[in-house]
């Protein structure tokens, strides 16, 4: 090719990019895509959900991450829609409900639903597996046992050591509360006292506390090198660092139970098969799969008979397990997010 | 117009172009952003002035920026000065050794900085096998952190200007400041330090406009007080979804940085240091 006409081909590939193609990248023609937190996750849901979707219905899937409530708002506005379905930390589903940017799930079109716990089921997202954030601790510092309940995390005397929680007042205000003595069904709905008493148990702590972590990595890595001595967790990230030798401990009494909950952006071309998917990764056999994962398991509870014994200790929705924990109520999550932030932001700075 | 004008444009041409596109254009609509809330064109920025949290974040930042530029002239000045005077295979070295940085990832260096300082690391490590301090200091998740990291990433900003201002100082000047009987201190006051001040400035402001920006170092190595602008600004973009709050904390920011370099133009010969010829 001369290089005149390798200029002009390219000047003119350049004018076709900028008018063309974002026009053709929202037509309906692109695979429906998928997209998750990525690691052991992300390729759990794309062994046992996505691609098992894509093979039954004959269609194309792709598989991405990572997600970002940021970017689906975003998407959403330039109506330039990427994403068919989201994996996304619950207080998305609410925000996404408050701002518009999710599109409403019809459960009519997903049977599997009804045997979900309620708590799983939102107007804009359903929730697909499970996890908790729960305590951890180096084993290292208290090699016989650690603490059994947020009441005694809070216990300086009995477990000292520098502790780690969450940088948002998300999990801390449950924790807080059942350090206070609050019974599991009394913490939620939440209520500005309530909100108020988690703050001072938080402050009362404080002095402690010497990281705040804002990613799911950090508590396992800072308790095995021993910058932490105890910290809550993403049961998921502690479990991958104990297959690995990691020496931290952990506990599911006590803890928060949450979900990855899935949803549909608005103005997906997709939303009918989007349901489709939603309504394969609830029925038994595909929530089953969820039990080789051995990080993150499944929403439907039926689902967890079929493990073993070794398995069901670190299934959040193993009834052993669950009895112990806090449902987290995502709805009244988001709204004492709203309500306290700039309190909460204060405490930090302090 | 002139041959010659042509020629400027065209030279100018592409590069304004890109500008224009890709910052110009995008930037003005994210200030613009600031002006969609609900509640008002400006009642983004009453939410900001009336937030006890945004103004102890921007005064953190500042605070920070100005530690960590000033740190930055005290241990680049005598790095500089050794710099103007090597030659040969020594320069080049000590050169290398200055630039090597450059070339590594800032979030390697920053997670490297990670392992060196926390509490089992090697520095607490060596510091109490010495017996230099009994037990273990807190060098991670405080402003130590963020200062060690900063300043590693930001130190080239500084000596490379400081170094270029002092290599063209004429050391006959400094011969005959001697020569007439001056003293050391001096010659380093009347002479030295003048013919630097242009280097200096112009790092400074390089170290200083950086700072105010910096996000992955405080926010892996720094602790919960430790938050600044950019990170809050991240926060309102990201977990907030509250985008015309970040658009004007943004704006704001630009704002203040804009008089501050207005400022400190007329009282310093900045852009002798920027645009060393």
């Amino acid at each position: 090719m001369h290089r005149r006409t390798f200029l002009l081909t390219a000047a003119g590939g350049l004018l076709a990019g900028a008018t063309g193609l974002p026009r053709l990248a929202r037509a309906a023609d692109r695979p429906f895509t998928f997209t998750s937190w990525g690691g052991a996750l992300s390729n759990a849901e794309k062994a046992a959900f996505i691609d098992p979707f894509g093979q039954l219905k004959g269609i194309p899937v792709v598989n991405t991450s990572p997600t970002e409530t940021a970017k689906i708002k975003a998407m959403v506005q330039a109506k330039a829609v990427e994403w068919d379905l989201v994996d996304v930390g619950g207080r998305t589903v609410w925000q996404g409900a408050g701002e518009g940017f999710l599109e409403p799930v019809d459960v009519s079109k997903i049977p599997n639903a009804a045997a979900l716990d309620k708590g799983w089921v939102a107007p804009n997202g359903i929730a697909t597996s499970t996890g908790a954030t729960i305590m951890a601790w180096s084993k290292t510092a208290f090699p016989d046992a650690g603490p059994q309940s947020w009441a005694d995390f809070w216990d300086v005397k009995r477990f000292p050591g520098p502790r780690g929680l969450y940088r948002f007042f998300y999990y801390n205000y449950e924790a807080a509360l059942l350090a206070s003595g609050l019974k599991r069904e009394e913490v939620f709905p939440y209520t500005t006292e309530k909100a108020d008493m988690a703050m001072a148990k938080i402050k009362e702590l404080k002095p402690h506390v010497s990281v705040w972590w804002g990613s799911g990595a950090q508590p396992p890595q800072l308790l095995s090198s021993g910058e932490l001595a105890l910290s809550s967790a993403w049961s998921g990230r502690v479990l991958a660092a104990e297959a690995e030798g990691a020496p931290v401990g952990f506990t599911y009494k006590d803890g928060i139970a949450w979900a990855n909950w899935w949803v549909i952006p608005k103005g997906s071309p997709n939303v009918d098969l989007a349901h489709q998917a939603i309504d394969f990764a609830l029925a038994e056999a595909q929530q089953a799969k969820l039990l080789d994962l051995k990080t993150y398991g499944p929403v439907l509870s039926a689902a967890t008979s079929g493990a073993d014994a070794e398995t069901k200790k670190i299934l959040v929705m193993a009834p052993d397990n669950i009895k112990d924990m806090l449902i987290l109520n995502e709805g009244e999550a988001n709204k004492y997010s709203i309500a306290y932030e700039e309190k909460w932001n204060q405490l930090m700075l302090q | 117009m002139s041959r010659r004008h042509v020629e400027t444009a065209c030279l100018l041409g592409p590069a304004l172009v890109v500008l224009a596109l890709l910052f110009v254009v995008p930037l003005a609509r994210l200030f613009s952003l600031a002006f969609t809330d609900p509640a008002g064109p400006f009642a983004t920025f009453g939410v900001l002035a009336e937030s006890a949290v945004y103004r102890q974040v921007m005064w953190n930042t500042f605070v920070v920026a100005v530690i960590v530029t000033a740190l930055c002239v005290l241990l680049a000045w005598p790095v500089a000065y050794v710099l103007s005077r090597l030659e040969g295979v020594w320069f080049g070295l000590a050169l290398y050794g200055v630039l090597f940085p450059f070339w590594i990832s800032v979030l390697v260096r920053t997670f490297s900085w990670m392992l060196l300082l926390e509490r089992n690391g090697p520095i607490n490590r060596l510091l109490m096998a010495t017996g230099i301090t009994e037990a273990s200091l807190a060098l991670l998740f405080n402003n130590v952190g963020v200062l060690v990291g900063m300043i590693h990433v930001l130190l080239p900003y500084m000596i490379l200007p400081l170094y270029g201002a002092m290599v063209r100082i004429d050391r006959r000047l400094l011969l005959a400041s001697d020569g007439l009987g001056a003293s050391l201190a001096d010659t380093f006051r009347r002479i030295y330090l003048p013919l630097c001040v242009p280097g200096l400035a112009g790092g400074a402001t390089f170290v200083f406009l950086l700072s105010l920006g910096f996000f992955i170092t405080p926010a892996l190595l720094g602790g919960s007080n430790a938050i600044t602008l950019s990170m809050l600004i991240a926060s309102f973009v990201n977990d907030r979804l509250a985008w015309s709050l970040a658009a004007a904390g943004s704006l704001a920011l630009l704002a203040i940085v804009l008089v501050l370099m207005a400022l400190t133009a007329r009282l310093l010969p900045i852009e002798r240091g920027l645009f060393a010829r």
